[in-house]
């Protein structure tokens, strides 16, 4: 081979194109991320301590609190709080976005339908939070005035300032921003399914419900591994909806690993312990994304 | 204007061989065609040779210079895609002066050469338009415009007319062949399409499989095909194959299928001595089917008797699908002679038209020069 | 809402000329039909005032209330003076619609929300143009290199997506201030360009991947270099995906709290979305005022929504099912 073409072309490879992109990725993503992986081994010192945070970070009431779980009110910890949260949102999501989607299909007006309650996407949750508050405030909420028209006085209070019901009130406002993304996806996905699949399932005698089961449900699977992953990777991420909502109050009752990993390095400067909560947290999610991945490659 | 030469190039993907071993001289300002099967590894020749692709061995020579490892844009060639390629979101005038742009040709000799187009390929009024608004044949001529006004060594044409309607494509044929005329660019012209390839080429390399089959004028292709493939691919409706085997009767070679006895002509006497008891394909084309009984007569030894299955009259001519035994053969006969399905005829086969293959090599055997 | 009333782009086409006495009395009709001839004029055969039609009509537009009187409540506390939300926005006895509440958010003492929209808007601009040069390069690189880095490389970025921000916060802070980029837009600029390189990258290419081969080799025979195709064919023809990527982005970028929290501290300095918790009285709630701040919040990335909505849903679609 002619060496000087060979290098020659190596050189003008357009992966040069991405140069200033991997520089920033490098500096601002992966040397930080590395890091903090580094930190979450060291000591406040700098000291190499194994995986005593780790340890530290797990025996701490504030992450997990299983002498309350489950029979008392929370706090039951972080990682309990975030478990729930997937546990609760997750089957949620997927019905109400797919139930969403199937209901507007033939509706008039369904576009404002559908752009309203994908308004909950495209709002910062920050102001997610505040909605949640507002509506869930004994005063001015309206799920309380809802409550108490239908005699239901002793639940109506401000669901966000008490133990036993902050953390399920973040669930619920969370399930009602997020199904616009569900139901988004899971319209383009119906969109696709060709209609002939349909006729000639009825032509076979198959019943609406069957139709449902044999042909809409397989037919989504990709739209909902894809629904499955996302909501999963939002609910451990989730911040700023407990921020401005609870701060992860009433006493801890309401606390997520990332909002507790913000206030061990930024409130009370443990950059180890918060270290080690972000990479148990990472740990988390890049299984997720990881699983996910393998399984759209899988359908290729 | 510029000479092309490709020795031994062969390009791989992987496993797939879609050139192999591919040598040919190609003169300056010739036009020639490249004809074959679709698949066969004509675009990925001409991409070769415009650099879009590297050659996996193999030199390739444009005015003896050796390109291989010459970018793209300083091979100065030119190529008109099958599906055009025009730039989607450019105005014909600036798709035609894209490539003189990036050239830096000032901006006067720019729109000299851009006008000067247009008016060659009569797109002089539809310069403001974007591709979308023109019609197939507007959106090719564009596509050939593009590669004009660049002036290049060598234009390299993909399939130009595939995506044209059938009359278009006839019209658009004559263009180009005066279009060539005019500037006398060397030019690689190719085409899955056996008549389009018939009508435009002096010269014509016939591909399959990535390998050169056979290269010659269009009537040497037609007469004398060098292999069954070619003998099958020219020509339409194709010629008629009977795999038979050689005979020796009475000092002579004959050829004999079930229901069809038939003596080897003279001319190719000198090509099958010694083969007698050898498997053979006999190869006649539609034409050479004499079915006139005066001519018939008076070829004893050539004689076919068959049974009329379908007439398929076509104004001039008319098709007859034939049963000769165990064979169909389709003869294609003046339209004023009348024949009727069912009806019996003793045909011949033009002795001197005659080919005949090794069914091993299918290779055809070569006819002694003397013959008309 | 009419903002977001255009026609979606997903799904087929709604059928909204069918006639139902439901839709024509109890809600707007939609913006789209607007102009045409009454339903009622032009009875369509078949499906018209059947009873399941009305019926899954009057269910979708029920449903719909979970959404819309959640978000009517936030304009009413906004848009409303305090006096009348004692007992609730949904108490219709009196409205009056005055600007007492917005007047107060945007001079608030403390935490001025005008300030914070002048502070997202300078923060969100170059971080949304930086990303989209920056990737759409890399994207291009990727599609087109034949190097074999590419492939780890590209499972790397692809990886990163993953990443949650609490992973880099703390080093990132650390780089930032020894760089003295801390209460500086500078700062944010760069790590909201850096956060959204992976993703745009993994969604250009694959726009970039749906564009014509041909016409790219047309450039390159045409004489053109990697950088000038780019620039001439690959960027013009990839305006759909450009906007996609920007809508998103700018989205993003501006709903974003927690890079903000950690890297802006100065008070005269803070974004939008950082201001809104500063307006949350411990005990006391003054919803006036803090749904007005919402509604100021929203708007930006509401009103991005709207005019780039064909882009903006397929961005999210193409990004996530590829
Ligand atoms: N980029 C490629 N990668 C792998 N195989 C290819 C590629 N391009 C062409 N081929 C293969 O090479 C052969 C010749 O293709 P091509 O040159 O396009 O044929 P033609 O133009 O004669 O129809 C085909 O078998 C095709 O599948
Ligand atoms: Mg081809």
């Amino acid at each position: 081979m002619d060496l000087r073409g060979a290098r020659a072309r190596l050189w003008a490879d357009p992966l040069l194109l991405a140069v200033p992109a991997l520089f920033l990725i490098l500096v601002l993503i992966v040397y930080p991320a590395l890091q903090t992986l580094g930190l979450s081994f060291l000591s406040k010192d700098g000291a190499f301590v194994g995986l005593k945070n780790f340890a530290d970070v797990l025996s701490d009431p504030e992450t997990l609190n299983l002498a309350r779980f489950p029979a008392h009110t929370p706090p039951w910890g972080s990682l309990v709080h975030n478990a729930i949260w997937i546990l609760l949102h997750l089957p949620l999501t997927v019905a109400i976005g797919l139930g969403l989607a199937i209901l507007l299909r033939d509706v008039r007006g369904s576009a404002i339908l559908r752009s309203i309650i994908f308004l909950g996407m495209v709002t910062p949750m920050i102001v997610g939070g505040v909605i949640i508050r507002f509506l869930f405030d004994e005063n001015a909420g309206i799920v309380n005035a809802f409550l108490r028209l239908a005699g239901l006085q002793a639940l109506a209070r401000s669901w966000t300032a008490y133990p036993d019901t902050a953390l399920l009130s973040l669930i619920l406002g969370s399930v009602w921003l997020w199904s616009g993304f569900a139901m988004v996806l899971y319209s383009a996905g119906l969109s696709t399914i060709p209609r002939d699949y349909y006729e000639a399932a009825s032509v076979d005698g198959a019943s609406p419900l069957q139709q449902f089961w044999y042909i809409t449900v397989p037919s989504l699977r990709p739209v909902t591994s894809v629904v499955v992953a996302m909501t999963i990777l939002w609910d451990l991420k989730i911040f700023d909806l407990v921020y401005t909502a609870t701060l992860g109050g009433p006493g801890g009752s309401s606390m997520v690993l990332a909002l507790q990993m913000y206030f061990y390095g930024f409130r009370a400067l443990r950059f180890n312990t918060a270290a080690a909560v972000a990479t148990v947290l990472s740990l988390f999610t890049l299984v997720v994304g990881i699983a996910f991945i393998r399984s759209s490659r899988r359908e290729e | 204007m510029a000479t092309v030469q490709l020795h031994h190039v062969t390009k791989q993907f992987g496993d797939v061989t879609a050139v192999h071993d591919f040598s040919l001289e190609i003169d300056d300002g010739e036009f020639l065609v490249l004809v074959g099967p679709s698949g066969c590894g004509k675009s990925t020749l001409l991409r070769v040779v415009a650099g879009l692709e590297e050659v996996t061995s193999g030199e390739i020579y444009i005015d003896d210079r050796l390109v291989n490892h010459v970018a793209p844009k300083d091979r100065d060639v030119a190529m008109v895609f099958q599906n055009y390629a025009l730039y989607p979101h450019m105005n014909v005038y600036d798709n035609l002066a894209f490539g003189l742009r990036m050239r830096r040709v000032a901006r006067d000799e720019i729109d000299r050469r851009v006008r000067q187009a247009a008016e060659i390929l009569g797109l002089a009024d539809l310069l403001r338009r974007r591709p979308a608004q023109l019609s197939g044949g507007q959106r090719q001529r564009v596509a050939l415009g593009r590669a004009i006004v660049r002036e290049p060594k060598v234009f390299l044409m993909d399939e130009p007319l595939s995506n044209l309607d059938a009359k278009l494509r006839v019209e658009m044929r004559t263009e180009l062949a005066r279009l060539h005329q005019r500037l006398r660019v060397t030019t690689i012209y190719v085409t899955h399409d056996q008549t389009e390839a018939m009508t435009m080429g002096s010269r014509i390399v016939v591909m399959k499989d990535g390998r050169i089959q056979q290269v010659a004028s269009p009537l040497e292709l037609y007469e004398q095909p060098a292999n069954l493939f070619v003998a099958g691919f020219i020509g339409s409706p194709p010629m008629n194959f009977v795999r038979g085997t050689l005979e020796p009767r009475d000092g002579d070679l004959w050829f004999a299928a079930a229901g069809i006895s038939i003596r080897v002509p003279g001319a190719l006497a000198g090509a099958t001595a010694g083969l007698g008891g050898h498997p053979i394909v006999l190869g006649v084309r539609p034409e050479d089917i004499l079915v006139d009984p005066e001519r018939v007569r008076v070829l004893p030894d050539h004689r076919v008797e068959a049974l009329v299955e379908v007439v398929e009259p076509l104004g001039a001519d008319a098709f007859v699908h034939l049963l000769a035994g165990e064979q169909r053969l389709t003869a294609r006969v003046p339209g004023r002679v009348k024949v009727r399905v069912g009806d019996r005829l003793t045909v011949a086969p033009d002795p001197d038209r005659i080919h005949l293959f090794d069914p091993a090599t299918e290779q055809a055997l070569s006819r002694a020069a003397t013959s008309p | 809402m009419g903002l977001v009333s255009q026609p979606a782009p997903y799904g087929r086409p709604a059928p909204g000329r069918q006639a139902t006495p439901h839709a024509g009395s109890t809600t707007p009709p939609p913006a789209a039909g607007r102009g045409t001839p009454s339903p009622a004029a032009r009875p369509l055969p078949g499906r018209r005032l059947r009873p399941a039609v009305i019926l899954r009509h009057t269910l979708a537009w029920l449903v719909g209330l979970l959404w819309i009187v959640p978000f009517l409540g936030i304009l009413m506390s906004a848009l409303r003076p305090q006096a009348e939300l004692i007992h609730g926005w949904w108490q219709l006895g009196q409205v009056t619609i005055s600007a007492e509440n917005f007047v107060r958010a945007w001079n608030h003492p403390t935490a001025p929300m005008g300030e914070g929209i002048r502070n997202s808007l300078l923060v969100v601009v170059p971080s949304t143009v930086l990303p989209l040069l920056i990737a759409s390069l890399a994207a291009y690189g990727f599609l087109r290199s034949r190097a074999r880095v590419r492939t780890p490389l590209f499972a790397l970025i692809i990886l990163l997506l993953a990443v949650p921000q609490q992973m880099v916060a703390i080093p990132l802070f650390r780089i930032l201030r020894d760089l003295g980029f801390i209460n500086s837009y500078a700062g944010l600029v760069v790590t909201h360009t850096a956060w959204a390189l992976p993703w745009m990258i993994m969604f250009l290419r694959n726009y970039f991947a749906t564009l014509p081969r041909e016409v790219e080799e047309a450039a390159l025979l045409d004489g053109a270099g990697r950088l000038q195709i780019f620039w001439h064919v690959i960027l013009p023809l990839s305006l759909p995906g450009l906007a996609s990527a920007a809508a998103l982005q700018l989205t993003w970028a501006w709903n974003d709290f927690f890079m903000a929290l950690i890297l802006l501290y100065e008070p005269t300095r803070l974004v939008a979305t950082q201001r809104i918790p500063l307006l949350r009285g411990q005990y006391h709630v003054d919803w006036g005022i803090l749904t007005a701040a919402s509604v100021l919040t929203i708007a930006v990335p509401i009103l991005v929504f709207a005019l780039l909505q064909r882009y903006y849903v397929r961005g999210l679609i193409g990004w996530t099912l590829k």
